[in-house]
């Protein structure tokens, strides 16, 4: 635990000094769990109260502190019985964490966090429910709690994968290095012993993961894999775009934007996924042309899908 | 003397206080300050700047004594002071440091926050375990915005070049972003503010309690309901492999039935045909429009569209 500054000891001292003077003598190693800090410091923190209270500080006015048998007790100390109340950024902190964990572990509000919530919310004037709303993202409560145990563990996983990009769905055996969320996606992260190679999967795309018994060493420092990569190798192509298909330059990377007439653009995407690019220009339709490229890789995949509407 | 035993002393002093007290009177009741003028100014303008950097509220008040007009003096309001113990059971506090070691608000400490309610308590559960899962990122905006909504006080800030007056209704954390969901006074309606994309800072302009909250504001329809036209149940099937990211993304009222080879088919109501298609295209050959015709030929439709081109 690192050293607290003078403003940090204060803010636990004036939750402790409430939270042990409403008790009969708790105990002092409840008081360091609870407080995060270890003996020494509780000491070194009750100390300081010695000489602490009101207005001339003769002993009839100071704060009572008595350690013994290993319990603590403060006494005269009224003016503090109460802790200082949260500030709105704390309160939003555990709102915002308890939706986020409630959203991507099912979601029981009847349970002891939807309770704790409800409460705490009450307490702010707010619903918990309806004043704020956290999306980590979807995924199944028993993937993220196996990949995370796995994690944990340095155990390597079997994971059931759709490659969203590649439109291919195999199993994999994966050293799972971390776990984390970002962007509103759960990530994890590791190597794949399929590819021989770092990779970054999204837990969504899990359809099922199982823990095996062999471990594996987790690298120092794990390697920061951000959701995109573009290669220099990798294909590029370029697309003509009308008024209403705008949008796509703002949201995927581009290498290349030209203003042409009427407000239509002509950009350049990296197009490593052959899948992703299909997708889009699926969904584009005739608000997009194919300028450099694979002209006819729309068309195919048109095709393709229609195969299923026959008959 | 240690300077946090003064800062200890000097809210026992302004809580304790029944009337505002002056500089002065700080500095003669309170050990440790300095005696040079200059160094002891200088020395409580530090101590009430931090006592308000963790919320307690220092007032400045008019001294009401007609031999010192103009003098104001300082206390610590009880009322504003106190947290209102919401009265967490030992079950429900473990719940909330779990959840607040687990996922993280940038610019805000949970763990401190767990202090003030009694501490932490730990407990295991799905996210137990290691270190932050997700770190949340934050703004400035977040505190002074959800203050605003828990008080129901009208704020006002600039937002794409314009200044805006909003009764703000509720915050949202989605694909990365902190968004306001709130009512805008000029538009005279709903709108959605990107936190990070404000121009100015938040400035309270409206009393307490000045408006109510509607109930589920600023719940974000999915993408095919976002449109006026007349409203379809639109079937589709999604084969095994997609089927329970399928299920998982529209929700389980819409599951009509799962089949035995582990496919499904969804029941989806639409409002917006544009965007049910190429949701649906997201699937590539994985899924399949059954109806209602209408829905199902359209889809056709477009697909021969794109074999043309």
């Amino acid at each position: 635990m690192p050293k607290l500054s003078a403003d940090e000891r204060l803010q636990r001292l004036l939750a402790l000094i409430p939270w042990v003077a409403s008790r009969d003598g708790p105990r002092v190693d409840d008081a360091c769990a609870r407080f995060g800090c270890t003996q020494a410091e509780l000491v070194d923190d009750l100390e300081l109260l010695f000489l602490c209270g009101l207005h001339p500080y003769t002993p009839d006015v100071l704060i009572d502190v008595d350690i013994a048998d290993g319990r603590v007790w403060i006494r005269y100390a009224e003016y503090f019985e109460r802790p200082l109340r949260l500030t709105p950024a704390e309160g939003l902190a555990l709102l915002a964490a308890g939706r986020a964990v409630l959203a991507t572990s099912g979601g029981d509000d009847d349970g002891p966090l939807g309770r704790g919530l409800d409460k705490l919310a009450g307490a702010m004037g707010v619903d918990a429910a309806e004043a704020v709303e956290v999306e980590l993202g979807a995924v199944a409560c028993d993937v993220l709690r196996t990949l995370r145990d796995a994690t944990a563990g340095s155990r390597q996983v079997e994971i059931d994968y759709y490659s969203f990009g590649r439109d291919e769905r195999a199993r994999r055996v994966i050293d799972p290095y971390a776990v984390f969320s970002a962007a509103g996606q759960w990530y994890v992260s590791g190597w794949c012993h399929r590819v021989d190679d770092e990779r970054l999967f999204r837990v969504d795309r899990v359809a099922d993961a199982t823990m095996l018994e062999s471990t594996f060493e987790a690298p120092a420092k794990a390697p920061e894999l951000s959701a995109y990569r573009p290669d220099a190798g990798d294909p590029r192509v370029t697309l003509d775009l009308d008024p209403s298909a705008r949008w796509v330059a703002e949201q995927y990377p581009t290498e290349e934007v030209t203003e042409l007439d009427g407000g239509r653009l002509r950009v350049t995407l990296v197009a490593s996924q052959p899948a992703w690019l299909e997708r889009l220009l699926l969904r584009l339709g005739p608000q997009a042309a194919v300028v450099d490229g694979d002209r006819e890789l729309a068309a195919v995949a048109a095709r393709r899908l229609l195969v299923r509407y026959q008959g | 003397m240690h300077r946090l035993e003064r800062l200890i002393n000097l809210v026992a002093a302004l809580l304790h206080a029944e009337r505002p007290l002056t500089a002065d009177e700080l500095r003669h009741r309170l050990p440790g300050y300095a005696e040079d003028n200059g160094a002891f100014r200088r020395a409580f303008e530090r101590d009430k700047e931090a006592l308000r950097d963790l919320g307690i509220p220092v007032v400045v008040e008019p001294v009401d004594d007609a031999a010192q007009p103009g003098v104001v003096g300082y206390r610590i309001p009880k009322e504003a002071y106190y947290l209102q113990d919401p009265g967490l059971a030992p079950d429900e506090l473990a719940a909330l440091h779990l959840a607040a070691s687990a996922v993280r608000l940038e610019g805000a400490n949970g763990v401190e926050a767990l202090w003030k309610l009694g501490g932490e308590l730990a407990e295991q559960g799905p996210l137990s375990g290691g270190g932050a899962v997700a770190a949340i990122p934050g703004t400035a905006h977040l505190g002074p915005v959800f203050a605003a909504i828990s008080a129901r006080r009208r704020i006002g800030f600039t937002y794409r070049g314009r200044r805006r007056q909003v009764d703000p209704w509720r915050l949202s954390f989605r694909n990365g972003h902190w968004y306001l969901a709130g009512h805008d006074q000029d538009a005279n309606e709903e709108r959605m503010f990107r936190l990070d994309r404000l121009e100015s800072d938040v400035e309270v302009t409206g009393d307490e309690g000045a408006f109510d909250r509607p109930a589920h504001a600023g719940d974000q329809p999915p993408p095919w309901q976002m449109g006026a036209e007349e409203a379809l149940t639109a079937r589709l099937l999604v084969d095994a492999g997609q089927a329970a990211w399928a299920a998982g993304h529209v929700g389980p009222d819409a599951v009509e039935k799962w089949r035995t080879d582990g496919s499904v088919v969804l029941a989806v109501r639409v409002t917006n045909r544009d965007a049910f298609r190429s949701f649906v295209l997201g699937f590539l050959d994985h899924a399949e429009v059954l109806g209602p015709p209408e829905l199902r030929a359209e889809f056709v439709e477009w697909l021969e569209g794109l074999c043309r081109s």
